[in-house]
């Protein structure tokens, strides 16, 4: 062993064995990494609905216990990564970890789930196993630890995703492609309403600059996304889609223009629950869109549309109001809170030269709005066309409509022109001259109208300075054009003549000025944006404008900073290289072209131009996206835009950690059996054929159901169900038994008939029933009684029927004969099988794996591997239950304490407190802090109101809010805020105290307060979440709640928990071998132990077992272990003892016994109860009448001494078991007789066994002997219940009758030994020893564990434990994992300085108790004691280290004598009183 | 409860059994996957490989006996695939006929035979030679010139040997069966049968004799087909060996092309060799699961029919090549081919399923139909208030 320990252990794997073992370990000081390659720890537990035989709700049962773990400050958590490398030896490993890239900041994020929500991808969820969907963002479940999501990310996008960089709103390109793609129409049109209010205006008029950037440009040519996006628009009728409940905020806004820039403002803020107003100076709403744009290019009934939306949303627009003329701008801003102004730019710049406005002169503008808005134009034949740009385009195409001969003149070459190519080529297509590098001079009238336009030729010379080549004119190259029209196009400008009474800026360009991150203007309130002030634009810049004044404009209103977020970002190209590979996976295909009217058609008339994609053209075109061919996440970045806390990191990589370790626990769990392996039974092709974790999921009301059990094929409730036993157990290739499948099948058909209703059919076809464990049998009789159907009958195959998708299963009935039913789900009991890592580990660890492939371990070291300092638990070493899994969790944390003894509390980090100050007396001084939780709370509701409000409040003092309370930063304030403040009490609105209140109370401790006066108002869960759609009431109902955490506050007393001081001692009652080993445990943990052993020698039970079904000899074990145990110089051993009686509470127990003739008095922390239990002595079968008639532990002690002759034997089970005296299953007993039966054939292989039984319950990897005495001839005869055989005596011969179920026929055996398997029956001191105990028993008198599943050696009294036989049969492995946890258990208790108690308990008001003793009768914990205070006079005490604060006795207490602290009355009543004002009258 | 009585368990079963095919039969843990696959097990029918395997396990001698099943399985093979034990079901049950016909034999001979190499070879051996020194006893002149088989061996002589064998064969054969009817209708007789069900259900005998329909209902149809032509291919030989010799065994073979005997040897031998290499054949590959275990009662019988087939058409060939000498051997070598085959096939070894079989599911309707009357009898005796339910529980059983 290393000399250099450390004291900290490496958990690999956090199901509940881990979990058990790392809490265990955590109490006892030492440091642990619980490692897991899951996103959350929790293991397979938390997929079940419930647990069996309590039918508790297994989330319930274990969430507190994540919680406990994901806060311990002793444990941390290394979740979704990997054991990369292990060196060194025991007691100093050095291991390296790879943790994988979730691509979330465990840091910053909060656990919200909009990244999920937000998500466009879908994919199916593991932990809903495949019936349900995630995001590629997930967070694995509800109530995960830690509460990050993971995003799924498979492979690299093979794009840079260019396109949406390119988008002046970050318009989510590769999202909508990729679900246009997979056909999701409705969600791809959502997702893009999401970013832009006005789709179809985009889909059709957009210039895309992200076509320009598509990297897909590079390889071929890029995406057709305008296309696309058109085409999603076409599919989805607007007018049915559901409008959004949106509350008003009461604040109201006023928007001027309704252009695309006025629009998409006045769509967001009414999103966000203002009164929006546009002000339009047009007859109709739409601006250039309306009146700019032909018909031919965007068909007006669609704006029509989407304005009508818009309008849906609560936006008021008033046509026809030119502000200036009727309204001037400073009147509006007495009714609005804020103002955006968004006028555009109308004018048209006028020719600079002679006859620039005659008569046929017309402005592009002028001419368009006229033509939309169907006024008549005249154009004549012949038309020029001044300009370059798109509406030059525009006009030409128009005027072309109208019919006449046109003419583009353009000073410059194609190369130079600002309208985009596609639209030239449209136009040239159209029959459109363009005359470049022609510039007109003059016009030239005839009869007062424009008969000529004269013009000169030019040639480009040297850059102009914006990019392009000036141009000059060719001197002599003057010519004529006959014309009858000409329309100029040569630029636009605002008219900005009403903004000038209130004393607006305009910037030299003639625009308004504005604060380009803001778009604030001078004037408080009042934004403007789009092309008043930028000058001549497009659509999509107009609308990041609006949708950036929005932003800005809500943020002004609410107080809050401007988030100024970067608008855009430089679109990235490929180099060339990546280029050349993704040509190797993305093969060229060009893209599908949308069909166009043809040119003929189209010129006469205003039809749009560009047809619509068919579906399979636009889910061709879509697929040619590179990032929608990949599988998982593509890295859209939805999640990462809308992430309020900025945690979302696509750039994370694989990290390594190294740590030190002294020691190593491995516990990876199991995998479920797949059961598409066996294809006859149709899992993965019949859709209502499910696995049993499947349907647990469809049984859990947090499922993809909720609860509601639907076949999958058809989503209806089921009638009837089979559940099919031994999926992938108890075969050939795995010849073990997975211990589970019996009772969660029943579990499983008891939770369905509750959900559906009794007439529910369930039935379970099985083979044995093995319902082995505590509680286990009597769960299974009461399965039967209540209607579950047992059909004894293993099912090879499944038909289904392929029109109803029922299934028919075929199987034997009474007296074998060949029943067929029908079913509407068939649930496959998929068997345990060996973790993936299985191999990987034993690789690292040099562990040996059984030919199942799970760990291998020896029956008397059942954590230890074969290397020291590295112990295995759970499910690994072979399948077992949930309880069985946290026993070895807790005997590995014990191997690994005794391990590391020395090294307790070295790495473990105290925390050192400033001293606290004294409040008494002082007038309280409240300081409320309240958190926007990101959008969770701030999207909600008005965060700053509520602060207003708290201010209002008595005794506060001082109120704040931050977008997350629970920062670092905002930490230090609050410690800042009590400093300078002087503040003695702390209010937190935010999330939950479920998680945040011990991080607050440690950061008032830390300013020197007492962390009871901390109170916690959740507006969060219970408000913002359940709410969101209320805001309005939301926001009440949060100053409701700060009202009265702040009215509780003044009330808080500062509460001190008591420190007990621990004795370092044990006690452990019985002396057998859980005893004997959980004092080795303790004594090596280096705590003295007491070992009590009623008999004059050690070893109980174990010394009449002869022999192991492995063929080990126990008997030199126990020898050495005895030896162990009497040599260490920690355990002091009384035999002859007779425990006389205890007092005390746990870490102060005071126990009197008798050990021989002398009394002893003894002082110690703790107990452990392992008294054992004993064969039952039957009184059937002739036992005691015929000395051939014997039993098992009787024939063990036969088999040992010398020869055997016996020719026939005949063993009967379930003696004295599994009947109405003794209702349980004695568990050990098949195993018992399948080992005994092996020893007689191996001592005389002629001889024939019978053994008979009504089912063998050898299980886990018992079944292989079972299987080894079936191959050995042993001979097995099943009766059935309630037939018991019957055994006569004839002449000195036994004779044995049964009835045998498959022959449906009597049988006879003549017997020369007869052998009785006879019960394990609690031994008969219990009871006495309960008693004074204090602990519980069963009914059927084991002693009762505190919880049957989570915590199985614990009683509910602290400080005492169970392990061995007296908690229920079981076997010898089983036995010593167990009392290798009870002393850990107990460790954790002893390792500590001293006990601190709870802070709320309760305590005794003495001058109102009159010791009636209800207190005492109610309190579960034992806490609570008379006591004679005068003699005859009662009182009751709290013992404060046993109270754990449930309130329970304050609730029964007739006199009101019982308190609880921080819950008194006074602090109730209070809050009530506060939460019955209503907002208004406390204002 | 009452007392029980019941079958005395014989644990000498177990291992008894074992010795007619050699597996492990105990492994079985009796969860009633062969029973649920086997495509013979209809709804509600009782036909169960999981009783007999289980009889067998636990000794239960006499319910074995008792049982038809085993003759009522077609060894597909399904049950054995699906096996989660690997315990071979289907040649479970393949052993237990062969157990039963040892069992049905009232001379023990079978068992002899079954059970030792020796014994078997040895009794092929013998009578073969029995027959040698009859033929060289018995033979006619022996004429060179041309082929005058009926000189050599008159047909007289052999057909009245033909008669003798059958005769005899046709005793052992019929003792052996009357003992299965023992055994599985008259000792095992817990309904009573009513005489004119054997009268009526004498079709149900005929026509699965004919058809072997049962073989059908397994999912292997070709194997049906291809049984159904050896079938009939053998027993028309057979018909025209034993009753119409005079035609068959004739010398001027080159007349008659259309020659209804000579035509119905062509597709008798032709069947019986195409069918018996199929056999052979997948016997050799064990690629199917009902190929995979060959004991040497399943080898021979296919061996020697082939062998007897062709010798025959080797005696049709010669003689159509007017070869005298070469003839007349190889038709005593058919000779001590064909009769030893009979000899120790027929009464005692597998040809006798050919027996058995259609025997078993004769048995098995009347069973059922006798079953069928009683509770009918039952349910109006006990609607007329003459039985309370527990006796006509008792009755039914």
């Amino acid at each position: 062993m290393s000399d250099n320990k450390v004291g900290a252990v490496l958990i690999v794997g956090s199901g509940i064995s881990g979990m058990q073992a790392a809490l265990d370990l955590a109490e006892s000081g030492i440091k642990v990494y619980l490692l897991d390659n899951k996103p959350s720890i929790g293991g397979k537990m938390v997929q079940l609905d419930k647990t069996f035989p309590t039918n508790d709700c297994a989330m319930c049962t274990i969430a507190p216990r994540l919680v406990d773990i994901g806060k311990h400050p002793n444990i941390k958590l290394i979740t979704y990564a990997e054991l990369e490398e292990v060196k060194g030896d025991v007691g100093n490993f050095d291991v390296k970890i790879k943790v994988l890239p979730r691509y979330v900041d465990i840091e910053k994020c909060v656990g919200c789930g909009v990244c999920e929500k937000v998500c466009p991808r879908r994919t199916d969820s593991e932990f809903e196993m495949g019936l349900g969907k995630k995001g590629m963002a997930h967070i694995p479940f509800p109530q995960a630890v830690p509460m990050v999501p993971v995003i799924d990310k498979r492979e690299e996008r093979p794009c840079k995703a260019a396109c949406k960089d390119a988008c002046p709103i970050r318009m989510n390109v590769p999202g909508y492609i990729s679900l246009i793609k997979e056909g999701k129409f409705k969600e791809a049109y959502e997702l893009i309403r999401r970013t832009n209010p006005l789709p179809a205006v985009c889909g059709r008029v957009c210039y895309a600059p992200c076509e320009d950037a598509c990297n897909r440009g590079q390889l071929d040519e890029p995406l057709a996304s305008r296309a696309l996006k058109r085409f999603v628009t076409e599919q989805i009728d607007i007018n049915s889609l559901e409008v959004p409940q949106i509350s008003k905020n009461g604040e109201k806004a006023a928007i001027i223009g309704s252009g695309p820039a006025g629009l998409a403002a006045a769509h967001d803020l009414a999103l966000l629950g203002y009164e929006v107003t546009i002000f339009e100076a047009l007859p109709e709403p739409g601006g250039m869109l309306r009146y700019g744009i032909p018909e031919y290019r965007l068909s007006k009934d669609m704006l029509r549309k989407e304005i009508g939306y818009i309008e849906k949303l609560g936006v008021k627009i008033k046509a026809n109001v030119k502000i200036g003329d009727g309204i001037k701008l400073e009147e509006l801003r007495k009714d609005y809170q804020a103002i955006f102004i968004a006028t555009g730019a109308h004018e048209s710049l006028k020719l600079n030269f002679p006859g620039g406005d005659s008569p046929g002169v017309i402005h592009a503008i002028e001419f368009l709005r006229k033509v939309n808005m169907r006024e008549r134009v005249d154009v004549g034949g012949k038309v020029a066309v001044i300009g370059g740009g798109n509406t030059a385009i525009d006009a030409s195409r128009v005027a072309k409509r109208l019919g006449a001969d046109v003419k583009i003149i353009y000073r410059r070459s194609r190369a130079e022109m600002p309208a985009t190519a596609e639209e030239v080529k449209a136009a040239e297509e159209e029959g459109i001259e363009i005359m470049f590098l022609a510039n007109p001079t003059g016009i030239i009238t005839e009869n007062g109208r424009v008969s000529k336009i004269e013009c000169i030729r030019m040639e480009l010379g040297e850059s102009d300075g914006s990019g392009r080549l000036r141009p000059i004119p060719i001197k002599g190259s003057e010519f004529i054009i006959d014309v009858d029209t000409v329309i100029t196009a040569i630029g636009q400008a605002s008219n900005l003549e009403f903004i000038k009474e209130v004393g607006l800026e305009v910037s030299r360009r003639n625009t308004i000025a504005i604060d380009k991150a803001t778009l604030a203007t001078n004037i408080e309130g009042i934004f403007a944006g789009g092309d008043v002030v930028t000058g001549p634009a497009v659509v999509i810049d107009a609308i990041a404008a609006g949708k950036k004044a929005a932003r800005s404009i809500d943020e002004y209103l609410k107080g809050k900073p401007f988030t100024s977020k970067e608008d855009m970002r430089v679109p990235q190209k490929l180099s060339e290289e990546k280029v050349n590979t993704l040509k190797e996976r993305f093969p060229s295909r060009n893209r599908v072209k949308a069909k166009e009217q043809e040119p003929l058609v189209r010129t006469s008339g205003f039809e749009e131009v560009e047809k619509v994609y068919s579906v399979y053209e636009a889910q061709m075109e879509a697929g040619r996206c590179m990032a929608s061919q990949i599988e998982g996440c593509i890295g859209c970045g939805e999640c990462e835009e809308r992430c309020e806390a900025n945690a979302i990191d696509f750039n994370q990589q694989e990290k390594i950690i190294e740590l030190k370790v002294g020691s190593i626990i491995l516990s990876p769990g199991f995998e479920l059996f797949d059961p598409s392996v066996k294809p006859d039974l149709g899992f993965g092709h019949y859709p209502n054929v499910v696995s049993s974790l499947q349907f647990e999921r469809l049984l859990s009301p947090s499922g993809p159901t909720a609860g509601k059990i639907f076949r999958p094929s058809d989503q209806k409730e089921p009638e009837r169900i089979a559940f099919i036993q031994c999926v992938g157990s108890r075969d050939y290739e795995r010849d073990y038994c997975s211990a589970v499948c019996c009772m969660y099948a029943t579990k499983e058909a008891i939770i369905a008939r509750e959900h559906i209703g009794e007439g529910l059919q369930c039935d379970i076809f099985y083979m044995d029933i093995r319902a082995f464990g505590k509680g286990f049998e009597e769960y299974y009789q009461r399965a039967k009684t209540h209607g579950v159907n047992y059909i004894r009958c293993r099912i090879p195959s499944i038909k289904e029927i392929s029109e109803t998708k029922n299934l028919i299963i075929e199987y034997l009935g009474k007296d074998d004969k060949k029943f067929s039913r029908e079913y509407d789900l068939v649930v496959l009991s998929a068997g345990l099988t060996p973790p993936k890592q299985a191999k990987e580990l034993a690789g690292k660890f040099g562990l040996t794996l059984n030919r199942y492939g799970f760990c291998e371990t020896e029956t008397f070291n059942p954590v230890n591997s074969p290397k020291e300092g590295i112990f295995v638990a759970g499910a690994f070493t072979g399948p077992k239950d949930i309880p069985e899994s946290v026993i070895q969790g807790s005997a590995a944390a014990s191997k690994a304490l005794s391990l590391l003894s020395t090294e307790r509390g070295k790495l473990v980090k105290k925390k050192e407190y400033p001293p606290e100050k004294d409040i008494k007396d002082q007038e309280p001084r409240i300081g409320v802090f309240i958190c926007h939780c990101g959008k969770n709370i701030g999207g909600v509701i008005n965060v700053p109101e509520v602060v207003e409000y708290a201010k209002t409040l008595p005794n506060v003092v001082r109120a704040q809010d931050s977008l997350y309370v629970c920062s670092a930063d905002f930490g230090e304030n609050i410690k800042k805020m009590i400093k300078e403040h002087n503040l003695n009490r702390v209010v937190v609105a935010s999330c939950t105290p479920r998680t945040h209140e011990p991080l607050f109370q440690s950061t008032i401790r830390e300013a020197g307060l007492n962390p009871y006066l901390f109170e916690m108002a959740n507006i969060r869960d219970q408000c913002t979440w359940v709410h969101m759609n209320q805001p309005g009431e939301a926001l009440k109902k949060a100053k409701d709640l700060v009202r009265v955490a702040v009215a509780k506050s003044r009330l808080l007393e500062p509460l001190y928990p008591r420190f007990v001081e621990i004795v370092h001692k044990a006690l452990v009652i019985g002396g057998g071998l859980a005893g004997m080993t959980a004092s080795l445990e303790l004594a090596e943990q280096g705590f003295d132990t007491y070992l009590l052993e009623k008999n004059d020698t050690l070893g109980g039970n174990l010394r009449r077992t002869k022999f192991l079904l492995n063929g080990e000899n126990p008997q030199e074990k126990l020898k050495a272990l005895i030896e162990k145990v009497r040599k260490h110089p920690k355990v002091h051993i009384y035999t002859d003892a007779q425990f006389l009686n205890i007092e005390g509470s746990v870490g102060n127990f005071k126990t009197q016994f008798k050990s021989k003739e002398d009394t002893h008095e003894i002082k110690h922390g703790i107990v452990i109860v392992a008294t054992g239990a004993q064969e039952y002595k039957p009184t059937e079968y002739l036992y005691g009448q015929n000395p051939k008639v014997i039993t098992q532990m009787e024939l063990e002690e036969v088999l040992t001494n010398g020869g055997f002759d016996a020719k026939t034997i005949v063993m009967i089970q379930c003696v004295g078991s599994r009947n109405e005296t003794r209702p349980y299953c004695s568990r050990i007993c098949c195993s018992h007789a399948v080992k005994n039966a092996l020893k007689i054939k191996e001592k005389n292989p002629d001889a024939n066994v019978y053994i008979l039984y009504r089912d063998m319950r050898t299980y886990g990897f018992n079944e292989a002997y079972y299987t080894k005495a079936r191959e050995k001839d042993i001979r097995f005869i099943m009766y059935e219940d309630n037939k018991n055989p019957e055994v006569r005596q004839v002449k000195g011969q036994l004779k044995i009758s049964l009835h045998d179920p498959i022959l449906n026929a009597g049988i006879n055996i003549n017997s020369d030994l007869l052998v009785l398997s006879s019960a394990t029956v609690p031994g008969d001191g219990n009871k006495d020893l309960a008693r004074k105990l204090k602990v519980p028993l069963t009914a059927d008198g084991f002693f009762l564990e505190a919880h049957m599943k989570l915590r199985p050696v614990d009683f509910a009294t602290d400080g005492i434990f169970l392990a061995g036989l007296c908690h229920y049969p079981k076997h010898l492995e089983e036995v010593i994992a167990q009392a290798q946890a009870a002393a850990a258990r107990a460790g954790g208790i002893l390792s500590k300085e001293y006990l601190t108690g709870e802070g709320i308990i309760s305590c005794v008001n003495e001058s109102l108790c009159r010791g009636c003793g209800l207190c005492k009768e109610t309190c579960v914990f034992g806490a609570i004691e008379l006591i004679e205070r005068a003699p005859g006079i009662l009182i009751s005490n709290v013992k404060e280290g046993l109270c754990k604060g449930c309130g329970a006795c304050t609730v029964i207490c007739p006199t009101g004598a019982m308190r609880l602290r921080h819950y008194t009355d006074d602090q109730v009543l209070v809050m009530v009183e506060s939460a019955l004002k209503s907002v208004a009258a406390e204002i | 409860m009452g007392k029980i009585t019941g079958i005395q368990v014989e644990p000498t079963l177990l291992p008894e059994v074992r010795k007619y095919g050699n597996f492990n039969l105990n492994a079985c843990y009796n969860c009633g996957t062969c029973t649920v696959t086997c495509p013979l097990t209809s709804n509600g029918a009782t036909f169960s490989s999981r009783k007999s395997i289980h009889a067998t396990q636990i000794g239960a001698k006499k319910h074995l006996l008792g049982s038809l099943d085993p003759w009522l399985c077609y060894y597909c093979g399904d049950c054995s695939t699906l096996c989660p034990r690997q315990t071979e079901p289907g040649e479970a049950m393949m052993t237990l006929r062969r157990y039963l016909t040892a069992q049905y034999d009232w001379t023990g001979l079978s068992a002899k035979f079954y059970k030792s190499v020796a014994w078997e070879i040895g009794a092929l051996f013998a009578v073969a030679a029995l027959v040698l020194i009859l033929a060289l006893v018995f033979h006619g002149p022996v004429i060179t010139e041309r082929v005058t088989l009926n000189t050599f061996a008159p047909v007289h002589l052999v057909h009245t040997f033909d008669l003798i064998l059958l005769t005899v064969l046709s005793l052992f054969l019929i003792s052996n069966a009357s003992r299965m009817f023992w055994f599985t209708m008259v000792r095992d007789g817990n309904v009573k049968i009513p005489l004119y069900l054997f009268i009526t259900e004498i079709k149900t005998l005929l026509f699965h004799a004919v058809t072997q329909l049962q073989l059908s209902k397994c999912n292997n149809k070709l194997r049906w087909i291809v049984h159904w032509f050896l079938t009939s291919g053998y027993v028309l030989t057979f018909i025209m060996v034993v009753f119409f010799l005079k035609w068959f065994q004739v010398d001027n073979v080159n007349h008659y092309y259309i020659y209804l005997p000579r035509l119905i040897g062509y597709y008798g031998t032709t069947v019986i060799v195409i069918g018996t290499v199929e056999i052979l054949i997948k016997r050799l590959r064990k690629r199917e699961q009902m190929y995979k275990f060959s004991e040497l009662s399943d080898w021979i019988f296919p061996v020697l029919l082939l062998l007897t087939t062709l010798s025959g058409i080797a005696i049709h060939v010669f003689m159509l090549l007017e070869l005298p000498l070469v003839t007349y051997y190889i038709y005593v070598i058919h000779l001590m081919i064909a009769v030893p085959m009979l000899v120790i096939e027929v009464p005692f070894s597998k040809w006798a399923h050919l027996a058995y079989r259609p025997l078993a599911i004769y048995f098995q309707m009347i069973k059922e139909k006798a079953l069928q009357l009683q509770e009918r009898k039952a349910v109006s005796l006990s609607s007329a208030g003459k039985l309370s339910p527990e006796v006509m529980k008792i009755n039914v059983r």
